[in-house]
């Protein structure tokens, strides 16, 4: 134990002193947080300063004064649409979509023959993709109204139009639904720890192989099993401070959001911190093993990164699976470490609360993987410096 | 007290192959018989080519690996069986001795002390001990990462004696140093084996024969993984009856080169 001790010390030490590596670890995992959440936000506020400004363009306004009467009435002003507006859709320099009012619009409405307004957007543009909902509920509106009058002309009930009355109602907590949009998050402390566990481990490891000091270091009297335990801390340990620091960082970074609603839906205090950073125990613990298992095969750092590429690429693919199945969580999530911190970070951030019984898998698969990893590490020392 | 009784020990290593054949395995034979007695207040030489199996020995005594067969023992512990136990009654300053680079000397050397069972202080103060033995105060305090090659060497050997250990064990410890490095390591290893520097017993390999001349009490020739002949300078050049050391060498190590 105390030999343990002694190399959890000096690893830790070790790795501190190498700033620019550090340095290096920290900026992305810093930064990336806050400017997710920057990014995020601003695209909120725009599509909620579009909302206030209730603007609509359009071509062709002149042709459809009926249409132009009615869109005014629910309070909308409505703009010339620029010249070139098909080239700056595509282009994404226009972030509207466009309405188009056909020449014959008045005289086709007035005979009773349908007339054809276009809503011209592009698909690939996303922000204009999503001021289409608004013009085609004010385009249904006016078909409502339109119908609603020459059947009251004609003595029809307009109760008749609608045999179904739809009312929406959204069971998703305020909180749930800022989730959506913040779901994003977990995947940045997942991958923190990644980060914050890889150089210590390969360093400690594979480095120290090809150095030439992991033989002189067998050569004290000290239980493998105890170096490797020491050694294994101080990698857990680096990675669970940068998932720490990692999830500090979304505090401040709340204070840059923008838009109102979302800094009303996304609730992120202490409490959050906390309950991130004890779920990254049992993921820190099992990567650290693993990267070092992976690593102690290896003579030189070179050799043992292209090795750990593999875990790095299924660890931060991970989150995907719950990203592209959205709402489908099934129970072996939890068993797979970083699906399993995943899933629970985004139910910490939904305001659920965790039961023992979905961090318990998480917590034993992670144990075992490390404990496993460590009994192999252990054995291969020798081995790798016998040769 | 260091006494390795007839070890052997094989490798396989794999030939090299074509592009989609791979190499067969071979069995290399890399000890096959060495004998070696170190006293305690003697410096013990082992001599021999490269690839002589003078490093794989060493190892062996270091407990990497357990020889195939044979007995190794310090100061009566077996070193196969309690490796631990052996590994704290000597110094051993192998063939790999690399240091950490973001660490003082000083630090390299305490965190070795602190694994041998040291306390932080009785480290610290037998560091700035070996400091003085093996002349190195003035890097003492500097990170290893641009040390010289000597300047490694010796924090290295520093940091293989820091739990003053009864036996010493050297691979090839001049290996790149300048005359006067070498020089300043005889002096010190001549101290280490007198009465006021401990009497310590000490084994170290090498391949250069001034070397020996100069320091050993006894040597110790091995020739293709096997000890061919032992005694001391004077008795060994009267074996090969031969006036120079290097003549001796030759004739004791490679009976085959003299004869053709």
């Amino acid at each position: 134990m105390k030999h343990a001790w002694i190399v959890f010390a000096k690893e830790l030490a070790d790795a501190l002193r190498d700033r620019r590596t550090l340095l290096r670890i920290l900026v992305p995992a810093l930064m990336m947080g806050p400017l997710l959440l920057a990014a995020l936000s601003s695209l909120i506020a725009s599509l909620e300063e579009r909302a206030d400004r209730r603007e609509i363009l359009v071509v062709g306004m002149a042709n459809a004064p009926t249409l132009q009467n009615f869109i005014e009435r629910q309070t909308y002003t409505v703009k010339e649409a620029p010249k070139d507006y098909e080239a700056r859709l595509r282009a994404t320099t226009l972030l509207e979509p466009v309405l188009v009012v056909p020449a014959d619009f008045e005289a086709k409405l007035l005979k009773g023959e349908a007339p054809t307004v276009e809503i011209v957007s592009d698909s690939a543009n996303q922000r204009a993709g999503a001021g289409i909902g608004p013009i085609q509920g004010l385009l249904r509106g006016f078909n409502n109204e339109r119908a609603s009058l020459s059947l009251a002309m004609r003595g029809v009930s307009i109760s008749l139009l609608q045999p179904v009355d739809i009312e929406e109602r959204d069971l998703a907590s305020v909180q749930a639904r800022a989730t959506r949009l913040t779901s994003m998050i977990p995947m940045f402390i997942v991958m923190a720890v990644l980060y914050g566990a890889l150089t210590a481990a390969l360093d400690s490891t594979a480095g120290e192989r090809e150095r030439g000091s992991l033989e002189p270091l067998l050569m004290n009297p000290a239980p493998h099993g105890a170096i490797v335990v020491g050694k294994w801390g101080a990698v857990a340990l680096l990675g669970l401070v940068v998932a720490l620091l990692s999830s500090l960082s979304f505090i401040p970074a709340q204070w840059l959001l923008k838009s109102d609603v979302l800094q009303a839906q996304f609730q992120f205090g202490m409490g959050e911190v906390l309950a991130f950073w004890l779920l990254q125990f049992p993921l820190a613990a099992g990567l650290s093993a693993l990267l070092m298992a992976l690593a102690i095969r290896s003579k030189t750092f070179k050799e043992a990164q292209a090795g750990s590429t593999l875990v790095v690429t299924a660890i931060s693919l991970t989150p995907m699976v719950s990203l592209l199945n959205p709402g489908g969580d099934a129970p072996w999530y939890l068993w797979v470490p970083g699906l399993a911190q995943n899933t629970l970070m985004l139910q910490v951030l939904k305001g659920e609360v965790l039961r023992w019984s979905q961090v318990l898998p998480g917590v034993l698969v992670g144990f075992a993987l490390a404990a496993l990893a460590l009994l192999y590490v252990a054995r291969s020392m020798r081995a790798a410096v016998a040769r | 007290m260091i006494e390795i009784n007839d070890v052997h020990k094989q490798f396989t290593s794999r030939t090299g192959a074509g592009l989609f054949k791979r190499g067969t395995k071979r069995v290399v034979q890399a000890v096959q018989g060495v004998t070696l007695q170190a006293g305690d207040g003697r410096i013990t030489g082992l001599l021999g080519a490269n690839g002589a199996g003078k490093t794989t020995t060493l190892r062996m005594l270091a407990g990497l690996f357990p020889p195939d067969a044979g007995h190794i023992a310090v100061d009566g512990i077996v070193v196969k069986d309690e490796s631990l136990k052996a590994l704290a009654r000597m110094g051993i300053l192998g063939d790999a001795h690399g240091l950490y680079p973001r660490l003082s000397a000083r630090e390299n050397i305490v965190y070795f002390g602190r694994l041998q069972g040291m306390d932080a202080d009785t480290a610290n103060a037998r560091a700035t001990e070996l400091g003085k033995l093996l002349e190195m105060q003035s890097i003492l305090d500097r990170r290893a990462d641009g040390f010289s090659q000597g300047e490694r060497m010796k924090t290295a050997l520093a940091r293989a004696l820091v739990h003053d250990p009864a036996n010493i064990v050297l691979d090839e410890p001049t290996n790149g140093l300048d005359v006067l490095a070498t020089r300043g390591l005889r002096e010190a290893l001549r101290w280490l084996r007198s009465p006021e520097g401990g009497g310590k017993c000490i084994v170290f390999s090498t391949h250069i024969m001034q070397e020996v001349e100069q320091l050993c009490d006894e040597v110790v020739v091995v020739s293709k993984g096997r000890s061919v002949a032992r005694g001391s300078v004077p008795a060994l050049l009267e074996q090969a009856g031969a006036s120079r050391f290097e003549d001796a060498f030759v004739k004791l190590a490679f009976p085959e080169e003299v004869t053709a």
